[in-house]
């Protein structure tokens, strides 16, 4: 059955891209394209048969020893925060999470 | 004095270790190239002149206090936009990194810079890799230095377009359903995906995380195997959980003869339907010269190949959407202003910084991962990935390397294909490369008699067979040498000698 507008305004909220009406338009006629095109994927007798999720699948884990910076990786923390929109001292600062709109939470730009 | 172009990256480390000329003058002229031949090709998102100078500066240096120099030493490369390196943007050809400083080097690009490179800039790309013509840049398109009017192919356009342009002798890509062979396939030069875990892709922005991997472009398949030296020499990454050893040893056996190799052919995909008339007789001519060196043709089958497209558009857009997922707008990217909850900037954000096609893959990802539509497609397609890496297993116990088609024509114009599944066809021959994990590259072949654009052949070989795979490749391009069809290290004709005189 085909994707309704609705349903992709759905698929984009979950996706977390506001789309605008025109978008939302031209995406619906792009994924019932889409999902079309991958028909093939549900027409091989498949029973039994064991998925591959990895290419190099029968290779073990690589595990590491859990202490910090064991290669140097660590950043900086102005080089981490260096690309960040809104900083406050030592963190990212984000708008209210919870959504109840308080002004602190709102975006600032490079407050610190 | 030789131009930049003329050389190939093999000459040039030879001929600073010797001191025919410094790092900085091969510097110089690359840079002197890329200013003469850029405002036509386009290739780069970022010129990296001051750091390209800095480094090669050290490099001569290096051989003044008669330190040793690496096997790249002095030789400009280019990296695509998706590799960090200190000191410039990776911006993915998105709004989203427009403006992203690297905050620390790819293991890939540190390996090069390791052997002696010259990093002079980053090179364009179709929007996070999503593309197969670089059209989807946020930032400007790129043109085939064979013919400006049509694409380079992608999604690793701009790599392959500099190295074809001659403004460097080698570059890197990165390939997940066909972004380095297809492209080289375009623009006439040699393109390797090394086996999935052969190159690390620490500090590479991922993509389709079990498809992704990092390879080069030359014009020669000697400084491909150069370049493969170069990336493997340091061993397995530790930073990468996929990396995998293999030894340097890629030039080793690069000219000897291939008598008694078998060449595997799939009848089905050498006359499919989609395949141009002159890409169909340079293929005939292909086999025809690796047949003429002792090689032996054998006809083998991949009997799940139809199914690769629909399973690789099943999982490569289902990584994509978990992979771009980070992009929010709080620790790096855009950030949309002015938003009253976190919800609200995560969602604007994206909406501003995701072009079309990195908005259409991701909401194709997020249907086919949504529960209930899980079981539908993405369980299937894996299944199905098994079929197809058993399909490989049983031609390479008949065969040592497959030989098939890089691309159903030569390079389309700017605008041609008309909808986003019409250019994921583009993908046909090369995307269960990356489903199975193995190796492949592309050589051409020469030009096309009727579009007089490049063509290539597409070799494949066993995962980790890496070095047979080269060393097929380079007989196939001694035979088409011979046969009169291309010489290998060609530059684009009319881009050939514009700046980069080494003074």
């Amino acid at each position: 059955m085909a994707l309704t507008r609705e349903d992709v305004r759905d698929i984009a909220d979950y996706a977390r891209i506001a789309l605008d009406k025109r978008e939302l338009d031209e995406m619906t006629s792009y994924l019932n394209e889409a999902i079309e095109m991958l028909q093939p994927i549900r027409e091989y007798d498949l029973a039994g048969v064991v998925p591959t999720y990895h290419p190099i699948g029968d290779l073990c884990n690589v595990m590491a020893p859990d202490e910090p910076d064991a290669h140097g990786r660590a950043l900086a923390i102005d080089v981490a925060l260096g690309n960040a929109g809104a900083t406050r001292d030592r963190a990212f600062r984000v708008p209210s999470i919870l959504g109840n709109g308080e002004v602190d939470g709102r975006c600032q730009t490079s407050a610190s | 004095m030789p131009n930049i172009s003329e050389l190939s990256a093999a000459q040039i480390a030879y001929g600073v270790t010797c001191g025919d000329f410094t790092a900085v003058e091969v510097a110089q002229a690359s840079l002197d190239a890329i200013e003469a031949r850029e405002p036509e090709v386009q290739a780069f998102l970022e010129i990296s002149g001051d750091l390209a100078l800095a480094i090669a500066a050290k490099t001569d240096e290096r051989r003044a206090r008669c330190a040793p120099l690496g096997s790249l030493a002095g030789v400009p490369v280019a990296f695509k936009d998706n590799m960090q390196l200190v000191g410039t943007r990776t911006t993915c050809a998105s709004r989203m990194l427009e403006h992203f400083d690297s905050p620390f080097t790819a293991t890939c690009v540190q390996r090069l810079l390791d052997a002696g490179a010259t990093p002079v800039g980053k090179t364009n790309m179709d929007e996070f890799a999503f593309g197969s013509s670089t059209e989807s840049s946020a930032f400007h398109r790129t043109c085939n230095p064979w013919d400006t009017q049509r694409v380079p192919g992608g999604s690793s356009g701009g790599s392959a377009a500099a190295v074809a342009a001659g403004e460097v002798p080698i570059a890197l890509g990165s390939d997940t359903g066909g972004s380095i062979r297809q492209p080289a396939s375009f623009c006439g030069v040699v393109g390797m995906k090394p086996s999935y875990g052969v190159v690390s892709r620490y500090g590479v922005v991922a993509f389709g995380s079990s498809l992704d991997q990092v390879g080069p472009f030359g014009r020669c398949v000697s400084d491909v195997a150069l370049t493969m030296n170069a990336l493997v020499a340091g061993g397995r990454d530790p930073l990468d959980s996929t990396s995998q050893a293999m030894s340097a040893g890629f030039l080793d056996n690069l000219e000897q003869p291939v008598e008694g190799i078998r060449v595997g052919v799939i009848t089905s995909l050498m006359e499919h339907e989609a395949l141009s008339a002159e890409v169909r007789t340079a293929l005939a001519e292909a086999c025809a010269a690796l047949e003429a060196q002792g090689a032996r043709l054998v006809e083998v089958e991949l009997r799940h190949m139809e199914a690769a497209i629909a399973a690789y558009y099943v999982i490569g857009p289902a990584e994509a959407f978990s992979n771009l997922a980070r992009f929010d707008g709080v620790r790096y990217g855009f950030r949309a202003p002015d938003c009253a909850t976190l919800a609200e900037q995560t969602a604007r954000s994206r909406a501003y910084g995701f072009g079309a096609e990195a908005k259409r893959r991701q909401l194709l990802g997020a249907y086919l991962l949504a529960s209930g539509v899980y079981d539908r497609y993405y369980y299937p397609a894996q299944q199905v990935r098994t079929l197809i890496t058993n399909d490989y297993r049983d031609a390479f116990m008949r065969c040592d390397v497959l030989l098939l088609p890089a691309a159903p024509t030569t390079a389309f114009r700017f605008g041609e294909m008309s909808s986003p599944t019409q250019m994921y066809a583009q993908d046909l021959f090369t995307i269960s490369n990356n489903i199975a994990g193995n190796a492949g590259v592309c050589v051409p072949i020469g030009l096309g008699v009727q579009s007089l654009m490049p063509i290539a052949a597409q070799l494949q070989g066993p995962a980790f067979k890496d070095h047979v795979l080269l060393r097929v490749a380079r007989a196939l391009e001694r035979g088409m040498e011979e046969a009169g069809r291309m010489r290998p290290g060609v530059v684009a004709p009319a881009f050939a000698r514009r700046g980069g005189v080494l003074a």
